[in-house]
């Protein structure tokens, strides 16, 4: 088998809530380096990862550094897929309305195929 | 019965491999990722870096001591990099965060098995390796 | 095209398992590994499609005590785990 000459495309896959396991910011700062050398990265968010897009958090009030701000700068990064886990928004009673913009809320079946499109995943 | 072909070692030849560590050196996790590793090693796959991660940069700490009638993790790592020159990266920014650095003034709490590393050595090596396995 | 997903914790005390199969598809194989083989009797196992493969390690059940006769799962060794690695197209961890 010949080694693929265009870049792998790496998933990050958030399944925890922000601020009391360090899981997603882990998952941020490995993101961040892998786009800062121009590898594809998409991020994707599952389970409680879904919290970490909630809009209006602040974990300054419980004296946790807010990484959930560093992800304004993801379109500065071409971090340009965000992929939620749609089951994951309802059974937790939450609306699509994410403290950033361009994220993709996918059915299972669309979120299960737009995972195995990538060739390296890392989950957190 | 399995589906899959007993492989050839031809098969394998040149398969490149990275593997992450994010489980401590006291977890039976880590024996997991041990075992996983020396399954490869033995069967010739080019382990091409073990970056370790999260709560695995504690695998690099020189002050673990594990009692004696357990498994000797971090001699196992330490085996493995003198027998395969198998290269064990420890991210740095994780490793301070847990207490692991390189300057103090009893002399570096860093295992010598262990190079010190940022997360730019684990794009290097996800771009190297066929696959990315995280344990 | 298909996915290996290692399984390492139970869907009794975690939602790893129960989250990779939100995501598998057809001709996925799923490994049980360290905790994860205790999935073979949890009630999500019937969730999981019948054309995907589920495989333990051995050493795994044989220290836990766990019976795999007839469930659906097939022991296999380290050594197959690193071959599963390289016969599929990406591999997920679920721990």
């Amino acid at each position: 088998m010949t080694q693929t000459q265009s870049p792998k495309s790496l998933a990050l896959l958030n399944s925890k809530a922000p601020f009391a396991s360090c899981a997603g910011k882990d998952a941020l700062d490995i993101a961040l380096v892998f786009a800062s050398f121009e590898q594809p990265t998409t991020l994707f968010f599952q389970g409680d990862g879904v919290y970490q897009l909630i809009q209006g958090q602040n974990g300054e009030l419980i004296s946790v550094k807010d990484y959930l701000k560093t992800f304004s700068a993801f379109e500065f990064y071409d971090i340009e897929e965000i992929y939620v886990c749609q089951a994951s928004l309802i059974e937790r009673g939450l609306s699509s309305d994410f403290h950033i913009d361009n994220v993709q809320v996918l059915n299972q079946q669309e979120f299960a195929n737009k995972l195995a499109t990538h060739n390296t995943i890392l989950r957190f | 019965m399995p589906f899959f072909c007993s492989f050839n070692s031809r098969d394998i030849i040149l398969k490149k491999l990275a593997v992450v560590i994010t489980t401590p050196p006291y977890s039976n996790l880590t024996i997991t990722a041990l075992h996983y590793i020396e399954a490869a090693l033995h069967i010739n796959i080019n382990i091409v870096g073990v970056f370790f991660y999260q709560d695995g940069v504690l695998n690099a700490n020189s002050k673990v001591q594990i009692a004696s009638d357990e498994f000797q993790t971090i001699k196992r790592w330490q085996a493995l990099h003198e027998q395969y020159q198998l290269p064990l990266h420890l991210c740095i920014t994780a490793a301070e965060k847990h207490g692991i650095s390189d300057e103090n003034e009893s002399g570096s709490l860093i295992h010598d098995a262990f190079t010190i590393s940022g997360l730019g050595e684990l794009v290097e090596l996800s771009t190297n390796a066929e696959r990315l396995v995280q344990f | 095209m298909n996915t290996l997903h290692i399984v390492r914790q139970s869907a009794f005390a975690t939602n790893d398992f129960t989250q990779c199969i939100q995501v598998l598809n057809a001709a996925d194989l799923i490994v049980f590994t360290d905790d994860g083989c205790y999935n073979l009797t949890h009630q999500s196992i019937k969730q999981v499609s019948e054309q995907v493969k589920l495989m333990v390690i051995t050493e795994h059940v044989n220290a836990r005590a766990i019976d795999i006769v007839g469930t659906k799962a097939t022991a296999i060794t380290m050594n197959d785990l690193v071959a599963l690695t390289f016969q599929t197209d990406r591999v997920i961890t679920w721990q």
